[in-house]
């Protein structure tokens, strides 16, 4: 058994716009809680999660990429010590060209039962997602964006 | 719990009045919902229809709560799809809360039914009618898949 967590969405945006506001800080941190990542975004390579002042909240491993269709990272969570305790999830991107507009799906899962991590992120998600829809569609991602999460 | 249930939260900048407006009038739903429209008068116990573009009475149902513009509770059954109609009513559910300078949007499309077909195809759907919708809102247009409706249904 297990729990996961699926959003879709569609934006109107190019595959590589998309790509570069999924993987790089500069876009990160303007529609993601005001955090930013740290990858090079390699196969094997590490990833984190960090808040603005530095902290980090989430870690993990690239596990799959391809851009700018798929990424599959490994995903801890690293400042609740009862997600922590859970290890790992693993969150899969899946961008998809569908006319003028890309169709992305995140499929986040944990091999637990009743998983509190991806309880917790299925709160963060739509979030986080409508704020990158408009930024992408409008120049400007939601206001709410710079809220970071209560610890 | 038995049954089938699909969430679907997203946040768009607008304001309440504004999205109750855009969910309800055929003036929008004609432009991000597959060109369908919706006749009621939106009060509790009215009936409630969905018109493909060309007249056909695709889904049925009734208002079992209308708390403008918070919150907005409808069944609906599928009239096209013989298995889906089978089913019987679904219990569709709009609650719109105000969230900084956004609306959180939260849909709940539920039956009280294992695996319902209805419900898996519903799934599919929203998405992109819900994405849409905010495209339109916070750009003045909406996606282009979602304008008309599907050739051959």
């Amino acid at each position: 058994m297990s729990t996961k967590f699926v959003y879709v969405t569609y934006i109107r945006t190019t595959p590589q716009k998309l790509w570069d506001a999924l993987t790089k800080p500069e876009f990160i941190k303007q529609y993601w809680f005001n955090m930013t990542q740290e990858c090079d975004w390699k196969v094997g390579a590490s990833w984190k999660m960090l808040f603005s002042d530095g902290r980090i909240a989430d870690g993990g491993e690239v596990l799959e990429i391809d851009p700018p269709r798929r990424l599959v990272l490994r995903w801890h969570n690293e400042f609740r010590p009862e997600l922590k305790a859970e290890g790992d999830s693993r969150c899969v991107y899946d961008l998809e060209q569908d006319g003028d507009v890309m169709k992305l799906t995140i499929t986040h899962s944990s091999e637990r039962d009743n998983a509190k991590l991806i309880e917790a992120v299925s709160g963060g998600w739509p979030r986080i997602l409508s704020s990158l829809k408009s930024l992408l569609e409008t120049g400007k991602p939601m206001p709410l964006s710079h809220q970071a999460p209560k610890t | 719990m038995s049954g089938t249930k699909f969430v679907y939260v997203t946040y768009i900048r607008t304001t309440r009045e504004k999205l109750w407006e855009a969910l309800t009038k055929p003036e929008f739903t004609t432009r991000y919902w597959a060109g369908t429209s919706q006749k009621s008068d939106w009060k509790v116990g009215s009936s409630w229809g969905a018109y493909t573009p060309d007249g056909r009475l695709w889904d049925t149902g009734e208002i079992l709560a209308a708390d403008y513009p918070s919150k907005l509770v409808l069944t609906w059954r599928n009239e096209h799809f013989p298995e889906m109609k089978a089913e019987g009513f679904t219990r569709l559910t709009y609650e719109l809360e105000p969230f900084e300078d956004a609306i959180k949007l939260t849909l709940t499309h539920e039956i009280e039914v294992e695996n319902s077909k209805i419900i898996g195809a519903v799934g599919q759907g929203w998405p992109a009618v819900l994405a849409s919708l905010k495209s339109l809102l916070e750009t003045g247009s909406p996606l282009i898949a979602t304008t008309k409706w599907p050739e051959g249904l």
